[in-house]
């Protein structure tokens, strides 16, 4: 499309190295300017003291990390946030599939589902606080309960989208039961139950932490609720730092993971 | 022998349906809307199981009575009106700015390529931390719930206008050009209507995460709303209380998405999808 525009100008399309040079060149240049009108901020809007700049966050975002307390704390989070999940999908798949297979189901579960979504993060953080009190539980809880519909959506849409004539040859081939649950339910529902957890994954990861911060006793949520009592917005900043950091490499991660797995899918069935 | 002789009268004929009261109330209860009458007793239920199990949890009835209760002291109202305007200041604010970022992003790829790793981190950053670096900033004041609401909201709408911008035509927008049409007329006349659903997602995105937002706010940093309103009854070691506000919140945004923000996206997709069917 970039060689199109370019001919009709008349001129050469630079080559492709150079090309990303520039856009790599432009990215550094957006970095600079989101650390310079942060430093303005700091040292000229408020005062350091208020809002650090950004040399005092990788400071403390070094320390963290070499005294060993962001491993230790991402690990925590970590374990409740994959728990969390396991949760979700051992609950989302079985009502995703009654979902995606029977019509009563589907009118049961369709305001629950869709009011889901609207439900603000805050709720499951102070609900799990006084179920649970201060513990692994409600983080838990909290991330199986946000991904939960999303996993059950996408296996009912999954569902209603199988092929049934697929369905119908395994019937005509003398397919038990059994075959046409392990060779096409499975391998249709899978790629959904990936597609909803990742796509909760962002929602699932900040609910995991705004539990932590209401009721916990480690994780990264616990550590910025401390750094704020102990009123060190240096801390909370570096610890933002961390969390945005890791969230968005495991969210790539995530994504990597779902087009190696399903490579063998059309395109277009997982987007 | 009445019964037998009945059965032997048309002994080819199917057996007729029979529309007993039974039957009826059966197929009530399983038509569509017995599902949804059914799904919340079945909450109401186990909301009452789950009150019977933790001694801090409340029942359904003892929410309901203390919201008549609260509602008849006047607190709910004052609450919700300070918490509302806090809400819409900032989401007014995250509309304006979202939009402007996402034009500038979607139409201008120097601009995309600056804000869009700095638009990825505010994505990323969750309301909490915004409701915390406001309470440490400015305290107890109207400032930090009307920021954390434009702060949380304003990423979700510019990438929203961002991904509008972009699928817009491009013969379109190329024809435009070539006739000499000016940028103002064609951000007004192209660009902005075929935008106005991805405007829509993203604002209901931002409305929906805003609220999330001034609600933490609140319980962190003001003295007066539906956020500090539930803190105070939590502090006050009084679950009833507390739950009825939740249970109050949590309506608020269910009832405002359903009746004010879908029905508003779905007349916006229904113009999109007859121009796409055109």
């Amino acid at each position: 499309m970039a060689n199109v525009a370019l001919r009709r100008q008349g001129v050469r399309a630079p080559s492709l190295a150079a090309r990303r040079w520039k856009q790599a060149a432009v990215v550094i240049v957006g970095w600079a300017a989101f650390f310079a009108l942060w430093e303005f901020a700091s040292s000229v809007l408020f005062n350091p003291y208020r809002l650090p700049g950004p040399v005092a966050v990788f400071e403390a975002m070094e320390s963290i990390v070499t005294s060993g307390d962001a491993v230790k704390h991402f690990k925590a989070s970590l374990g409740k946030i994959f728990l969390g999940f396991g949760f979700g999908v051992a609950l989302g798949v079985p009502i995703g599939f009654l979902m995606g297979t029977t019509r009563y189901w589907k009118a049961f579960f369709h305001d629950p589902v869709l009011v889901a979504g609207s439900i603000p993060g805050i709720t499951y953080a102070v609900l799990a606080l006084v179920v649970f009190g201060i513990g692994i539980e409600g983080p838990i809880v909290a991330v199986a309960l946000i991904s939960m519909p999303y996993i059950a959506l996408n296996v009912s849409a999954g569902l209603e989208g199988i092929d049934s004539s697929l369905i119908m040859m395994s019937r005509a081939f003398g397919r038990g039961r059994k075959d046409v649950l392990r060779h096409v339910l499975i391998p249709t529902i899978t790629p959904f139950v990936f597609a909803g957890v990742r796509l909760s994954f962002a929602l699932a990861w900040k609910v995991e932490a705004l539990t932590e911060v209401f009721g916990s006793s480690d994780g990264i949520g616990f550590m910025i609720r401390r750094s704020y009592q102990l009123f060190s917005v240096v801390d909370v900043l570096a610890w933002t730092g961390l969390f945005v950091i890791f969230m968005l490499l495991l969210e790539r991660v995530l994504v990597r993971l779902e087009r190696h797995l399903f490579r063998w899918r059309p395109q277009e069935a997982t987007a | 022998m009445s019964t037998g002789a009945a059965a032997r009268i048309e002994p080819g004929a199917r057996p007729r349906r029979d529309t007993g009261l039974p039957r009826r109330l059966l197929d009530a209860v399983l038509s569509n809307t017995g599902a949804r009458i059914t799904s919340y007793l079945v909450f109401v239920l186990g909301w009452q199981i789950l009150g019977g199990l933790y001694e801090r949890v409340p029942g359904p009835v003892e929410v309901v009575q203390f919201l008549a209760d609260e509602i008849g002291r006047g607190g709910v109202w004052d609450a919700f009106q300070v918490t509302l305007e806090r809400f819409f200041a900032g989401v007014a604010i995250a509309f304006v700015a979202g939009v402007v970022i996402g034009l500038l992003m979607g139409m201008w790829p120097l601009a995309r390529a600056l804000l869009k790793d700095t638009t990825m981190v505010g994505l990323a950053i969750p309301a909490i931390i915004w409701a915390l670096l406001t309470a440490l900033w400015f305290g107890f004041s109207w400032k930090a719930p009307v920021l954390t609401v434009a702060l949380t909201a304003t990423p979700f709408v510019a990438i929203n206008v961002t991904q509008g911008v972009q699928g817009t035509p491009r013969d379109l927008i190329r024809m435009s050009k070539a006739f000499g049409v000016s940028t103002h007329r064609r951000v007004r006349e192209l660009v902005l209507p075929f935008i106005m659903d991805y405007v829509f997602t993203g604002l209901r995105f931002g409305i929906i995460l805003g609220w999330n937002g001034v609600l933490l706010s609140e319980w962190f940093a003001s003295t007066e709303g539906v956020g500090w309103r539930t803190r105070y009854w939590y502090d006050a070691n009084n679950f009833d209380g507390f739950v009825a506000w939740i249970f109050l919140f949590v309506a608020f945004i269910v009832v405002f998405d359903r009746l004010v923000l879908s029905p508003i996206q779905r007349r916006v997709f229904r113009w999109r999808t007859t121009v796409a069917m055109r």
